[in-house]
């Protein structure tokens, strides 16, 4: 290949990755060491849409012997047949017969249809042969005006008949020229006469069609795309990346990879997905959050696109409020979290969103016994792409059933969350993408008393390519959570309590390549919040309730980020950042102001101070700074390390041990201050067996400062001066991650293992309360062991099996440790705050997913996924408790699964 | 174990229920909210979630730990201080009470207001004193441990407004309605309830065996109609001033469930109300939350509980307990089975009870009714003489085995 060709497919390669990259999945990967020729079909048939057609004993002996990179699938068959008197042919629609000694003509040919219409076009002509290059099309009716004529039409790819973008379009004598638009549109004028017109696909061969032009007219044309192998320039990506990346501590999980997690209920969680990653633990079962590297789960930022989602799931933590339909993947940093990145002191989940297909209608959807989805995807006109989609539960049949079984009363529980983006690319340099997300809960448990609440998100970005080497996004939207209880238990006594949160960011990113070894990224990020922390209100025309509020709270936080990867040399990459905060806390606002020196508390109040609306009561700013670096070993392994600091201005008020909807949101103030924490870490990573199975080992530690823990009897919800019930207090987290992961092959999977430690102290300085006398506390996800087995076996192409595994150390909580008699009844005393662990967890699931036929001509593929959930039936603890029972009291531990769930759940695309 | 299991989930539902009435009574969303998430999470997995018995390795150390407990009454009536020991969670016995301590009120000019011991560990307390003054608690026990309370200002309780009830669908609730002021805001409620109990078959004969026969029982004798009387296990707080005008109005005391034995025949309840400080009222918040909402799956971590008492010379020593001064107002209220009919209380346990229809004959009296296992209930009359009885077991018929049949002193009939 010579240079000026290298250029060009790197140009390419920039083009079509700088715009938005056109994915070719008919394309042709992977190692083949002489394995049967049934085999090879077979594994082509499940990553592309070519389906196969054959005599058995023609293929009988043939093995395949080759590594193929993206290449097309008649050059891969070309090859392979080549010592073999096999001819093959492929039709439009992807059906490959392979014949023996003649090839088969799969299409007619366009003359076939061929009508004396005013405007030729080859249609969907496939068939690439002598005809149609030869063929002489009339182009337009005659007329006598003018000399030239205009001739326009598509050019489409004759693989897969995708519009092709780029190619040259000329016309042989007067070398007239243009290139065709993303949409493989062209517009070219032309003499009247007989004419050639030649089509110059970049990579391909050169085409020509023969014309007469009588005056206007519209010709189509379908064309081979590139013919040369791309092996050379392919970018590697997925594995290689965990060696080559300078960041450490992140984890990438594809929906594909998550499908085939057994799951409760049947209904495929990125949340659950992310579950079975290495530093990735949760306080339960039943828990909303998860904890990353020993932080709590509101240290989490967990982004939809770009947009953040509060609560991150329905239904207590049941299920994940992301429907699994609609994204694309998700990226969980634990680390070396990006400088654009930034808000949340442990990790940043990043969930992309899918985009609409670009070639036809489609959808997807399931139905299982509690919930069903469906999203529904395609194009609108040629430059615009669209999915909607949405999941809801209808689990009332379930409570019914559960009704007869047990007297739960009126319980109702409903779920429903709708999601979509719209892209539209305004022209090559251009996209334009709106994301809207909204979710709503609702539940009661009596007929008087309901409980909602609900996420909303929209965001619009535009990107923007400058040149090749620098673009940017500009994006803005709102993210917004509400939460309320209705109560009409007793009309006087009818009240409506909520809270909410809106929060409005306009972000600006830049990306530019500086040279071969720089990647600049920096912007600015500004998120306004407006909170209302809670307020309740008489419901009702009798309600004595009096109305109560905490006064809302606004605050403006502004962060400028400035990021560098930065390839040294071959071996060293390092990436570093510095992303400054700033954060203000506005009036209107009413605070109190303590005595200096002393502790929050309303004694040692000694007056108030009055802000104004828009005026500054308190403000806050400080670097974080984001460092990792890489140092290649060899091709296969490397060392990383890194240090990054976080600052968090926005925090959850919770008083239990998992985090609940009823959780309200407080925003930094003077008396609460932003937390702040800084994590170092150290890894190895090492690649075996051609990429196939990685491994990887980190170390980490971490402190974290100004965390929140509040003492005995602390209020929160509908508290005014919250600081006076928060306790300051210092964490540190440690730990070592493994993780050995098997991406290929019939038995594939992945195995982590985690040992890590999660701390909590006191801060000695404060004077209202010391939890265990101001030592060193286990947090209430402090789970030192923590091991994760996920093994999927192929047992053929239709069936596939899962076998997941997690054990993790019990968690820490507090138990009593005396009895005493007091107002009438006897009540405990508990012990040292989580001094005592409930029994270890484990739990075994299976699953069977099962792909329906291939047939092509199906209106919907369907695929059954069914299974059990802790298939062993462990009573795995959640918690434990202690009940007066005549007259001693009695442990108890609660299960929430303690017994196998079977699920099954219907799965179809179309 | 399916017994086991089956007896573990009923217990539940019972847990269920008795946690989501103590949210009621409390009437505050709050721990409503949380007592109803714990409920719903249970609801969800109800089907599968299940709960078996746990005993974890505790160090026992804390299980010394003095409580006290008290609310002093000011003006005259007589009050009680109880204080104890903390027992160890697996022994049987309750906590061991705390005798022969010398315990005093102390006013700001130090007089000296001493508490007389009653029964063990409780200690009477019946002083009539002025409101305007602070005073401390000085405990110094047996060992020569010596324990005093925090300053202590005597709050004077409203007057109880009305008490009532309400018939429902579900049952009768007991209400309360009161006011609160400035000096009165957090309340406390407590009641002893106390009602007629009546055995399933009535007799007024007895078998004398000095005399050889049957006669009529004398009023000390009577197993027709006893009394029995609990508690509140619960603790029933409310702040005033989330209310218009501080009313705490229709405040819910108890509720008593459709058909229930407490309203077989006539019922009595003495609601006491006292008025606490804010200080106080925390502490009973912590004590209710501790004790209800113990590691369910929403339930906050539990609170470290100390109360206003300290140890004098080494406060590092934990002490338990709230003492607060005031006045105890009550109130009384009647509820008659007329009241609330129908009202259908069948204790299925006496469902074979009849009376026999074997009659006893004189000869047969010493040997049938001398165990004092059947007892005569119906006379059988020859013309104006009992020559015989119906019988039916003792069980069906005295309720003194299991109420006190001792008319208390506060009892009214209408």
């Amino acid at each position: 290949m010579n240079i000026f060709t290298r250029g060009i497919l790197l140009i390419l390669c920039l083009v079509s990755g700088l715009s938005y990259a056109q994915q070719t999945p008919n394309r042709i990967s992977g190692f083949y060491p002489g394995v049967p020729f049934e085999r090879f079909m077979e594994k082509i048939e499940e990553e592309t849409t070519y389906r196969f057609f054959f005599k058995e004993s023609d293929i009988k002996d043939l093995t395949v012997n080759l590594q193929a990179n993206n290449d097309k699938l008649e050059d891969v068959l070309s090859q392979i047949f080549l010592p073999t008197d096999l001819k093959f042919s492929i039709s439009k629609t992807g059906e490959v017969f392979i014949s023996k000694g003649q090839k088969l003509t799969v299409d007619f040919p366009d003359s076939f249809f061929a009508q004396n219409e005013e405007n030729q076009s080859e249609g969907m002509t496939s068939a690439q042969d002598e005809f149609v290059r030869n063929r002489r099309y009339v182009i337009g009716v005659p007329s006598g005006e003018g000399t030239t004529a205009k001739i326009r039409g598509q050019v489409l790819s004759l693989e897969n008949s995708k519009p092709i973008q780029g190619a040259i379009v000329y016309d042989k004598i007067t070398q007239a020229q243009t290139i065709t638009n993303p949409e493989g549109r062209y517009e070219l004028t032309v003499p009247k006469g007989n004419q050639t017109i030649l089509i110059q696909n970049i990579g391909g061969y050169t085409e020509q069609r023969l014309v007469t032009i009588q005056g206007d007219g519209e010709l189509n044309m379908s064309i081979g795309e590139g013919v040369f192998s791309l092996s050379e320039v392919v970018v590697r990506s997925g594995a290689l990346t965990n060696i080559s990346r300078p960041e450490m501590g992140v984890q990438s999980l594809s929906v594909q990879q998550m499908r085939k997690l057994p799951s409760v209920m049947g209904e495929v969680d990125i949340l659950k997905g992310i579950l079975t990653m290495p530093g990735v633990n949760t306080a339960g079962e039943a828990s909303v959050g998860f904890n990353v590297r020993g932080g709590a789960a509101d240290q989490n930022l967990i982004l939809y696109d770009q947009n953040t989602l509060f609560n991150p799931s329905h239904l207590f933590g049941f299920f994940s409020s992301v429907n699994s339909d609609m994204v694309q993947g998700v990226e969980l940093y634990k680390a070396g979290i990006p400088a654009n990145l930034g808000g949340r002191l442990s990790s940043v989940l990043q969930v992309t969103p899918k985009l609409g297909r670009t070639d036809k209608i489609g959808g997807s959807g399931g139905i299982g016994p509690l919930t069903s989805r469906l999203s529904v995807e395609g194009p609108i006109g040629s430059k615009t792409t669209f999915i909607v989609g949405a999941r809801m539960t209808y689990s009332d049949w379930l409570l019914d059933y559960l009704e007869d079984k047990a007297d739960i009363g009126a319980s109702r529980a409903f779920f429903a969350d709708f999601n979509g983006t719209i892209q539209h690319q305004l022209n090559e340099k251009n996209i334009l993408r709106f994301t809207g997300y909204y979710s709503e809960d609702e539940f009661q448990f009596d007929p008087d008393t309901v409980y909602s609440y609900s996420n909303q998100n929209f965001a619009l970005s535009w990107t923007h390519y400058f040149n090749d080497q620098v673009e940017a996004t500009f994006s803005a939207g709102q993210d917004g959570y509400d939460f309320q209880v209705q109560g009409e238990d007793n009309p006087l006594n009818s009240y409506r309590y909520n809270f909410d949160i809106r929060q409005r960011f306009v972000k600006a990113q830049f990306r530019q390549e500086k040279g071969d070894r720089h990647i600049f990224s920096y912007g600015i990020h500004s998120i306004w919040y407006d909170l209302n922390p809670g307020e309740i209100a008489p419901f009702g025309a009798e309600s004595i309730v009096i109305p109560d509020d905490v006064a809302a709270e606004k605050a403006l936080e502004t962060s400028l980020f400035f990021g560098d990867e930065f390839e040294i040399n071959e071996k060293l990459t390092v990436t570093g950042g510095l992303r400054y905060n700033l954060y203000g806390y506005f009036g209107p606002q009413t605070l109190p102001e303590y005595a200096p020196g002393q502790p929050n508390l309303p004694e040692n109040i000694i007056g108030e101070k009055n802000y104004a609306s828009g005026e500054l009561a308190k403000s806050y700013h400080g670097p974080e700074f984001r460092f990792s670096g890489r140092y290649a070993l060899t091709n296969w392994s490397s060392i990383k390390g890194g240090v990054n600091t976080m600052r968090q201005n926005i925090h959850l008020m919770s008083n239990s041990s998992v985090m609940t909807p009823t959780d309200t949101w407080k925003l930094s103030d003077p008396f609460i201050k932003p937390q702040r924490g800084i994590q170092y870490g150290l890894g190895y990573f090492h690649n075996l067996k051609n990429n196939s199975v990685e491994f990887s080992a980190e170390v980490y530690y971490r402190t974290m400062e100004n965390l929140l823990d509040y003492r005995s009897g602390a209020k929160i919800v509908l508290n005014d001066r919250i600081e006076q019930d928060v306790l300051v207090t210092k964490g540190k987290a440690y730990g070592l991650e493994l993780f050995l992961r098997k991406s290929t092959g019939k038995l594939n999977g992945s195995v982590a293992y985690t040992y890590s430690r999660s701390l909590m102290q006191t801060d000695p300085s404060e004077q209202k309360e010391q939890i265990n006398r101001s030592e060193w506390y286990p947090s209430n996800f402090d789970q030192p062991h923590n091991a994760n087995l996920v093994l999927n076996y192929e047992l053929s192409r239709r069936i596939n099996t899962t076998l997941a595994a997690k054990y993790s150390t019990g968690r820490p909580v507090t138990l009593p440790v005396a009895k005493f008699e007091y107002g009438g009844s006897e009540r405990v005393y508990f012990g040292d705050r989580n001094s005592v662990r409930i029994p270890d967890y484990f739990r075994l699931d299976f699953s069977v997913n099962l792909e329906g036929n291939h047939k092509v001509k199906k209106t919907a593929h369907g695929s059954w996924s069914f299974g059990v959930y802790n298939v062993l039936g462990r009573d795995n603890p959640y918690s434990v408790y202690y009940i007066p029972e005549e007259g001693t009291l009695q442990g108890y531990k609660l299960s929430i699964f303690a017994e196998p769930i079977p699920f099954v759940t219907y799965n179809f695309r179309f | 174990m399916i017994d086991r299991a089956s007896r573990f989930s009923g217990l539940w539902q019972k847990y269920l229920l008795s946690v989501s009435r103590i949210a009621l009574i409390r009437g505050d969303f709050f721990s409503r909210s949380r007592a109803s998430f714990f409920s719903l999470a249970i609801l969800v997995v109800l089907f599968f979630s299940c709960r078996t018995p746990f005993d974890p390795e505790i160090p026992q150390t804390a299980s010394q730990i003095l409580v006290v407990e008290g609310y002093l009454d000011m003006q005259g009536t007589l009050s009680e201080l109880k204080i104890s020991r903390m027992s160890g969670l697996d022994s049987s016995q309750s906590p061991s009470p705390e005798t022969a301590a010398l315990i005093y009120l102390e006013s700001s000019v130090g007089t000296k207001y001493y508490l007389e011991e009653d029964s063990e560990g409780r200690y009477l307390f019946q002083y009539n004193l002025g409101f305007d003054d602070t005073y401390r608690l000085f405990i110094e026990l047996q060992d020569g441990e010596r324990y005093q309370s925090a300053p202590l200002t005597p709050i004077q309780t409203p007057e109880i407004i009305d008490v009532g009830f309400l018939r429902d669908e579900e049952g009768v609730e007991i209400f309360l309605t009161t006011q609160g002021n400035e000096n009165a805001d957090d309340f406390l409620w407590g009641f002893v309830e106390t009602w007629a109990y009546r055995p399933r078959i009535g007799t007024s004969y007895i078998y004398d065996a000095s005399i050889g026969n049957v006669r009529d029982r004398f009023s000390d004798e009577q197993i027709s109609i006893c009394y029995k009387s609990a508690s509140s296990p619960d603790i029933l707080l409310e702040t005033s001033s989330r209310f218009q005008d501080q009313v705490v109005f229709r405040q819910t005391i108890t509720e008593i469930p459709e058909n229930d034995e407490r309203i077989m025949d006539r019922y009595s309840i003495l609601i006491s109300q006292m008025a606490i400080d804010e200080e106080a009222s925390k502490f009973w918040e912590i004590l209710k939350k501790n004790s209800n909402d113990i590691g369910s799956i929403f339930s906050p971590l539990p609170s470290l509980i100390r109360g206003n008492i300290s140890h004098i010379d080494d406060p590092a020593i934990p002490v338990v307990g709230q003492v607060s001064l005031g006045v105890i107002r009550q109130k009384r209220l009647f509820v008659d089975l007329q009241d609330v009919t129908p009202w259908n209380f069948v204790d299925p346990q006496f469902n074979d009870c009849i009376v026999s229809a074997e009659a006893v004959y004189q000869v047969d009296y010493q040997r049938i009714f001398g165990s004092g296992d059947i007892v005569p209930v119906v006379p059988i009359m020859e013309r104006t003489t009992i020559v015989a009885f119906y019988p039916t077991y003792r069980r069906c018929a005295d309720c003194s085995l299991y109420a006190s049949p001792i008319l208390p002193d506060f009892w009214e009939e209408d």
